[in-house]
């Protein structure tokens, strides 16, 4: 049934990637992938290092670019926009390795965000920049570090700063690239809560989450895609995924 | 009524000012030059100081590129050069009166930056700087080529003061009090575009131009904003420069007047603003008189003791390069200070937070 | 046309000397150009103020310029080896106290440096004048030398492995410090060498803002071939000893007392490659910033 609505172009998927084709040198990093993630999904990506997850990341969001294939948002192919105009149409992601603006306060690092021509526009007429960033330092615990230059801050809650600066621009999608990297068990549990109230807070919002603590990403998306070596080897459920033969020999002595 | 304003402004200052010590600080030195003319200088050191003043400017514009946006430009001098030349060739070609040369150098020179920038901005790191750093060289073959218009190697010259119907007397008084309170209101838009939104959104390109593109800035036009709004200054200064020496030539364009304010920077600390204006003024200063009449040394050592103390600066406080900034930063965090913004939020959030 | 490649020959002498100590150590060395001026006035102060036999003049202005150039590594540059902004400002400084130093010694007039040879030969049907065809030859012969001893000499291969990878250079027990003086040395030797055989052949004068078209030949030169690869300094050199050649010879007919504009060549050449690709011809194709 799918099948027919698409060929007859009737359903459009908030995000969708098709055929998506990268090599760096001999290296294929993204083979052929494609999937496609809806209003409201949380979707994450796992696989082991290297599959190509940080790069499907990239091309989506226009830092690097394919190729071949296309990256759909919203119907319209975005392949070959610069980053920040992807960003301005509605798709934001966090870096693997966190990169704050070292010299800012926190709350500085969230204006930055808001100062762009979506973050801008999406103010409400009420509320100054300050406010609107305070709130979404509020939505994600920073608050009392604020006025704490970004360099001072650990590592935790600079995972947690690039979530905030990313959600500033109120996307419609949602790329976190290992959000849990290098957290401990309490900072896992908060952001794992964390999540889940941004998807509940928007519930239009599509989530794609790259990442490698398991038992973390499980819990919170309804759909995983594993990859292995750039390729796209299985999709399904997190309980299918569970117990999928060929994802459990692709991940053999990891959990 | 009345008092409750004064009232108001008098805690304004109290928090803007007095509160902030590097601000208080020069505001003093501020209130000094201000009155210095008390003490009956000679003509000569007042000329020297109306020509501190604009050089100050001229550093403040590069440190707003360099020490706020990252965009280290090796070829300042370009746009001091732009500035100088185009005043001067408007002057004596198209019959200009001085200010309204002055006036459109500068927005040439503001324009100049954005078709400039635009195909240079894209190179990165030292290449930028190498880049930059030829322009003038361009520049100066360019002025030597045209010896018709330019004047070649002697220059142009020849065009009056700023303040001609001035007694003779009075009119390095009077340029001294011009080019001090250009210097004030150049130093302050400086510092206020620093510090305001567009300031921070500076700062994120120096930090990571990467992290600044995935919150959506488009960070070439804020670079090309930075680029022209430092050249706008820096064009500025040039045109007045040479109204104070009624002479314009190729000594605007050399590698040595790039590097004023990178000295400048150096000593007084990068991406402060206030920090290059003093040091670029204790550098004139230096130069032209204490090394030329209290303790004369031959004019080209003066550089080569500046620079040896930039050198030394570097290595020994380099890692401070940062430092500064970070200490420049925690006034922007007390400035930024939601008192400003929304006194109710901020007492809102306390309340909470008991 | 001939002309042009003897002029390469030397250029590529120079540019290897640049892109060396960049290979090597990371070091973007703005001073390169005041180096290649140093050696010239060297040259001119043994040959001129002491005179001695020419030879004896040339090794000592290379040698000592060597040395001022590793010792100008060891006081100024290591201590902000890793920070490329400092050491940018830092070189360009060294350039700038050079020229000051070079004026208050010798004016900023220019003075005239003695060739090594007399008179012409012919090559091809081109009339070439003795000394550039003595440079050309040695830069050849000297550059074979620098090949050989990079790909075979210890020291040599201990340079390509630390341009390859610094801290497994370390692990290795290579002591970069020195490693990296040597190298500056070897780079200052080259630009001192490339100073006196162009001024001594070609120009034949020296003054103290000579510093500016060696440095942009040496950029444009090691952009278009490459930074850190010694082929890519060959083919650069080639390219721009070409199109300098050409350009001047056009100038020459087409803009009266346009000479001057030659050094603009380089810089030119430069500009356009680093415009159109921003991370130089050969240069690693990143495409997203790390």
């Amino acid at each position: 049934m799918e099948e027919i609505q698409k060929e007859e172009g009737l359903i459009m998927h908030l995000l969708e990637v098709e055929n998506l084709t990268k090599r760096f040198g001999g290296l294929v990093a993204v083979d052929n992938v494609s999937f496609h993630v809806d209003e409201g999904e949380v979707v994450g990506l796992i696989g082991p290092n290297g599959a190509g997850k940080t790069t499907l990341f990239n091309l989506i969001s226009g830092f690097i670019k394919p190729d071949s294939g296309t990256v759909k948002f919203k119907g319209e192919n975005i392949v070959g926009l610069a980053p920040h105009k992807i960003v301005n149409m509605g798709i934001a992601r966090t870096f693997q390795v966190v990169r704050p603006f070292r010299h800012l306060p926190v709350i500085a690092n969230v204006i930055v965000s808001l100062k762009s021509p979506r973050g801008n526009r999406k103010i409400e007429w009420l509320k100054t920049p300050e406010r609107k960033a305070l709130d979404m330092l509020e939505d994600v615990g920073l608050t009392e570090l604020m006025l704490e230059p970004a360099e001072n801050v650990g590592h935790g809650d600079l995972k947690r700063l690039e979530m905030a600066r990313a959600l500033a621009t109120e996307p419609d999608v949602l790329l976190l690239d290992e959000p849990f990297g290098g957290l401990n068990p309490l900072e896992t549990d908060f952001l794992m809560k964390s999540i889940q109230r941004v998807h509940l807070d928007e519930p239009t919002r599509g989530i794609v989450i790259v990442e490698h603590k398991l038992y973390a990403l499980m819990r919170i998306v309804k759909k995983v895609i594993v990859f292995h070596f750039g390729a796209k080897i299985a999709e399904g459920t997190p309980e299918e995924i569970a117990k999928n033969k060929k994802v459990i020999e692709v991940y053999m002595g990891e959990v | 009524m009345v008092t409750t304003y004064l009232r108001r402004a008098y805690t304004s200052f109290l928090a803007h000012v007095v509160d902030i010590p590097p601000r208080l600080l020069a505001l003093l030195l501020f209130l000094i030059l201000l009155v210095f003319p008390v003490t009956n200088p000679t003509f000569s050191f007042m000329l020297l100081l109306s020509l501190a003043n604009l050089s100050a400017i001229f550093a403040a514009s590069w440190d707003l590129q360099v020490g706020r946006t990252g965009l280290m430009s090796l070829g300042h001098a370009l746009f001091f050069g732009i500035g100088g030349y185009g005043a001067a060739m408007l002057i004596v070609f198209w019959g200009f009166p001085s200010w309204a040369a002055i006036a459109s150098s500068a927005l040439i020179g503001a324009l100049a930056a954005l078709a400039i920038g635009y195909p240079c901005l894209r190179v990165k790191g030292p290449y930028l700087s190498l880049v930059t750093m030829a322009l003038p060289l361009i520049a100066t073959g360019v002025v030597f080529y045209f010896k018709d218009v330019t004047g070649g190697e002697k220059g142009l010259f020849g065009w009056p003061r700023l303040f001609p119907f001035l007694p003779y007397a009075q009119q390095f008084l009077a340029e001294y009090y011009f080019t001090l309170l250009l210097l004030f209101a150049c130093g302050i838009a400086l510092y206020k575009t620093a510090n305001s939104g567009t300031g921070i959104v500076f700062i994120s390109i120096l930090d990571d131009e990467v992290a600044s593109k995935a919150c959506g800035i488009n960070t070439t036009r804020y670079k090309l904003m930075s680029f022209s709004i430092s050249a706008f200054f820096a064009t500025l200064a040039g045109a007045v420069w040479v109204h104070l020496l009624s002479a314009a030539n190729i000594s605007l364009l050399t590698l040595t007047t790039s590097f004023l304010p990178i000295i400048a920077t150096i000593w007084g600390g990068i991406g402060t603003i206030y920090g290059p204006i003093a040091a670029a003024y204790i550098l004139q200063v230096l130069d032209r008189y204490v090394l030329n009449e209290v303790f004369p040394i031959e004019t080209h050592w003066h550089m080569i003791i500046f620079l040896v103390v930039v050198i030394i600066v570097i290595i020994f406080w380099g890692r401070g390069l940062a430092r500064f900034v970070t200490d420049k930063l925690d006034d922007l965090s007390e400035e930024r200070n939601l008192d400003e913004r929304g006194p109710h939020i901020w007492k809102k959030y306390k309340k909470k937070k008991a | 046309m001939i002309n042009g490649a003897m002029t390469s020959g030397t250029l590529a002498l120079l540019a290897l000397g640049f892109t060396l100590i960049y290979g090597v150590a990371d070091v973007v060395n703005m001073s390169h150009g005041a180096l290649y001026m140093l050696g010239a006035y060297l040259f001119f102060v043994f040959t001129t103020i002491f005179p001695i036999d020419l030879l004896l003049a040339f090794v000592l202005a290379v040698v000592l310029t060597g040395i001022i150039g590793a010792t100008i590594y060891r006081l100024a540059i290591h201590p902000v080896v890793d920070d490329l902004l400092a050491s940018l400002v830092i070189t360009v400084g060294v350039t700038i106290i050079i020229q000051e130093l070079t004026i208050i010694s010798f004016g900023s007039y220019r003075r005239p440096v003695p060739s090594f040879a007399q008179g012409f030969l012919t090559l091809a049907g081109v009339k070439v004048p003795n000394a550039t065809f003595l440079a050309f030859v040695v830069s050849l012969i000297l550059f074979g030398g620098l090949w050989t001893f990079l790909a075979k000499v210890k020291i040599g291969k201990a340079m390509r492995a630390v341009a390859q990878d610094h801290e497994v250079a370390m692990l290795m027990g290579i002591n970069t410090e020195r490693l990296y003086m040597l190298t500056m040395g070897i780079s200052a030797t080259l630009a001192a060498l490339a100073g006196v055989l162009i001024t001594a052949s070609t120009t034949r004068l020296a003054y103290p803002h000579m510093w500016d078209t060696p440095l942009y030949l040496s950029f444009s030169i090691v952009i278009l071939g490459g930074l850190g690869s010694v082929k890519g300094t060959l083919v650069g050199a080639l390219i721009v000893g070409y199109a300098e050649e050409i350009f001047v010879t056009l100038s020459s007919l087409y803009l009266p007392g346009g000479g001057f504009l030659k050094g603009v060549v380089a810089m030119a050449i430069m500009m356009t490659v680093l415009i159109l690709r921003p991370k130089g011809l050969f240069g690693k194709r990143i495409e997203m910033e790390e």
